[in-house]
């Protein structure tokens, strides 16, 4: 099992109680704690509805697991782009492996239809340059980056903060060193989850955070943009 | 694995800017469900949203913001005022979803004040004005501020055609940025007249449920509160609706008839929990809005707040963590009332006080121990003389009776009007940004 796997397996075993670390997450009521979001309705059918345009995502370059420098757009237009920011170590079962373990249910329910998930790429974009480097990502992403899946999923990273950050800020997507007793910086990023969802324009369309990580209600996000005419 | 040193030192200054403690893991109650950071702790600070008062100190609106961590020196001192120039009636704020930046709206002008509290909450800076509101969306009165991922809705409370009730929401995304607007519903729906008003937002995520509320519009709210009450056209145009809506479409769903102004929507934060309560101003009731066992979303009216007849004027309400607690303030007499809604079906007052001649909002710690009051509800609806007192307040609730722990004269402080209330937390001691860590950062 490659280490995305093992993080999504964590997660998995988390959200169902078996292991310890769960209860803790949450100050206070147990009821309250942080938890996998619940969807509790019946989502609006695709195209039924409009996501409007949020923001461009900005430019930016980035490094493929081939430690090829690629503008960023380059993966996040042409096709429906769902974005998620992420570092290969993080272990917090709301965060990264929710993501990673949400956008493995997309996969597998867009290659049941492979005339949409030709037109969708999921992208993976370390927060952190200095270990995540092109080789951790190659390794992380094991058989899911393989070039010849109709769904795409690429594992990239930058060459440094320097370039990560601007891209960050203009995207309202914070992350913060956690700091020991001491003050001393540990090995955890705090971010916000959030994943974005970009047309094949390379415009935001929707933002998930944590509460909103419902793959029935992303897959009609998904369609919803696929339905949308072809830009002329 | 090692990395080689030039990575590692252009990461360290980077990360450097990027320390912050460890997310604090709660907040009070009254938030919108996709902030990112909550304050289950002690808060640190509350910032009011002040309404300038001509003759008073600088005159301008402002934001005041207090120490209210009793380990402080300043506990209870006014730390930083913060005047954004003019008075444009300020009235309702919210944080955005990473909970940096605190949106603040004015209900005449209808400019929109951002203000970063992230990077130092001791001392918040204005870092942008919006004041496009009324013309690209064509509503007036900004008043709710409710965040959604990378983005903020905006309740309006009026138009700019009439300046009568009708309006809606906006959306802008957390630059400033208009992205979309929706009319509130009018028309029939159901049986169900759509007045079209609007005036607070709550929403509830697992139920995809987007619920408001209506109150008046600019002529109403901009009025002389005693010339207002003396005219029977005017106290026409009030809202009697509550409306569900789609949140993931954005489109209304059902129209329910709430008579009396529903304002104030608080969800029971409870997990499963498909209910919220309101109280409408007018008719002074508690009205549930809860699911039946159909699925379908119902309101109904389940306790009077105060004697209904003698108009007490319900205006904030507050509710606890567990959902088994709310306060009602009233206006007109200047209590708070504690109601038990263990059965929110059917919730009992178990505890009043009065806070003062005049009392509008209020807002709870998470662990509902720190009870927070101020005074102002609109300038023009602020009682008169010497019963115009302005004030924060802040009580101990032990579940029996409120203590008060100090009281701050906005008067006597030259400072206005307190209207609403946002708690901040500092950073934990020691991780505040300092560029001797990078070194630390790359051994890391």
């Amino acid at each position: 099992m490659n280490r995305a796997g093992r993080w999504a397996r964590t997660a998995v075993l988390v959200a169902a109680g078996l292991l310890p670390g769960a209860a803790s997450l949450g100050a206070g009521s147990p009821e309250l704690a942080p938890r996998a979001p619940v969807q509790d309705f019946v989502p609006p059918a695709p195209g039924s509805y409009a996501l409007p345009p949020i923001q461009r995502v900005p430019q930016g370059t980035v490094l493929d697991i081939d430690g090829r420098r690629q503008p960023l757009s380059r993966y996040t237009t042409g096709r429906v782009t769902l974005l998620s920011f992420m570092y290969t170590y993080c272990t917090d079962p709301i965060g990264c492996p929710l993501a990673y373990e949400t956008m493995m249910t997309l996969r597998d329910r867009l290659l049941a239809r492979p005339e949409h998930a030709r037109r969708v790429q999921l992208v993976s974009l370390s927060f952190d340059p200095a270990h995540d480097v092109p080789e951790e990502m190659r390794r992380y992403a094991g058989r899911l980056a393989d070039p010849a899946s109709p769904l795409r999923w690429h594992f990239l990273t930058m060459r440094s903060v320097a370039e990560l950050k601007p891209l960050l800020d203009e995207l309202g997507q914070d992350v913060s060193v956690e700091v020991d007793a001491q003050g001393r910086p540990t090995r955890v990023l705090n971010h916000m989850l959030k994943l974005f969802l970009i047309d094949a324009r390379g415009r935001v369309r929707e933002i998930y955070s944590s509460a909103f990580l419902l793959p029935d209600v992303m897959l009609n996000d998904i369609e919803t943009l696929l339905l949308e005419p072809a830009a002329p | 694995m090692k990395t080689p040193r030039i990575r590692l030192t252009t990461m360290a200054v980077l990360l450097s800017s990027m320390l912050a403690a460890p997310q604090l893991a709660a907040d009070e109650t009254c938030n919108s469900p996709y902030l990112s950071t909550l304050i289950k702790g002690q808060e640190d600070y509350v910032h009011v949203w002040t309404l300038g008062v001509k003759g008073l100190g600088d005159e301008s609106d402002k934001l005041v913001t207090v120490d209210v961590n009793p380990q402080s020196a300043d506990y209870g001192k006014v730390v930083h005022v913060l005047s954004v120039g003019g008075r444009g009636e300020a009235h309702h704020g919210g944080f955005t979803d990473d909970r940096r930046y605190l949106w603040a709206g004015r209900l005449d002008d209808n400019k929109i004040f951002v203000f970063d509290i992230g990077s130092n909450p001791a001392a918040p800076t204005l870092v942008q004005t919006i004041a496009d509101f009324a013309d690209r969306t064509g509503f007036v009165g900004p008043h709710t501020f409710y965040a959604l991922p990378g983005r903020m809705l905006v309740q309006g409370l009026s138009n700019t055609q009439d300046h009568g009730g009708r309006t809606g929401i906006a959306v802008y995304n957390n630059k400033g940025e208009f992205v979309a607007r929706y009319d509130m519903p009018t028309g029939e729906h159901d049986g169900v007249a759509a007045d079209g008003y609007g005036y607070d937002i709550g929403i509830n995520p697992q139920k995809n449920a987007l619920l408001t509320s209506s109150f008046t519009g600019w002529n109403n709210y901009m009025m002389d509160f005693g010339k207002l009450v003396q005219d029977a056209e005017a106290m026409k145009r009030f809202g009697s609706t509550m409306v569900m809506w789609d949140l993931k479409a954005m489109k209304p769903q059902k129209v329910m008839n709430v008579p009396g102004s529903p304002l104030e929507i608080r969800w029971s934060l409870k997990a499963g929990d498909n209910w919220a309560l309101t109280a409408t101003a007018l008719t002074s009731q508690l009205v549930l809005v809860k699911q039946d066992a159909a699925g379908e979303w119902q309101a109904k009216a389940v306790a009077a707040v105060g004697d209904p007849a003698q108009i007490p004027l319900p205006v904030d309400i507050s509710i606890t963590a567990d959902a088994k607690g709310l306060w009602v303030n009233t206006f007109m007499d200047g209590k708070t009332r504690y109601f038990d809604i263990s059965n929110p079906e059917a919730p009992v007052q178990t505890y009043e006080k009065v806070i003062g001649k005049q009392v509008n909002m209020v807002s709870q710690s998470w662990d509902g121990k720190r009870v927070y009051f101020t005074s102002s509800l609109l300038a023009n609806w602020d009682k008169r003389g010497a019963d115009d007192e302005q004030f924060l307040k802040l009580y101990h609730w032990d579940g029996k009776a409120l203590t008060e722990q100090f009281a701050l004269d906005f008067h006597a402080l030259g400072l206005g009007r307190a209207h609403h209330m946002k708690f901040s937390a500092k950073p934990a001691p020691g991780t505040a940004r300092d560029p001797g860590r990078e070194v630390a950062i790359a051994q890391r």
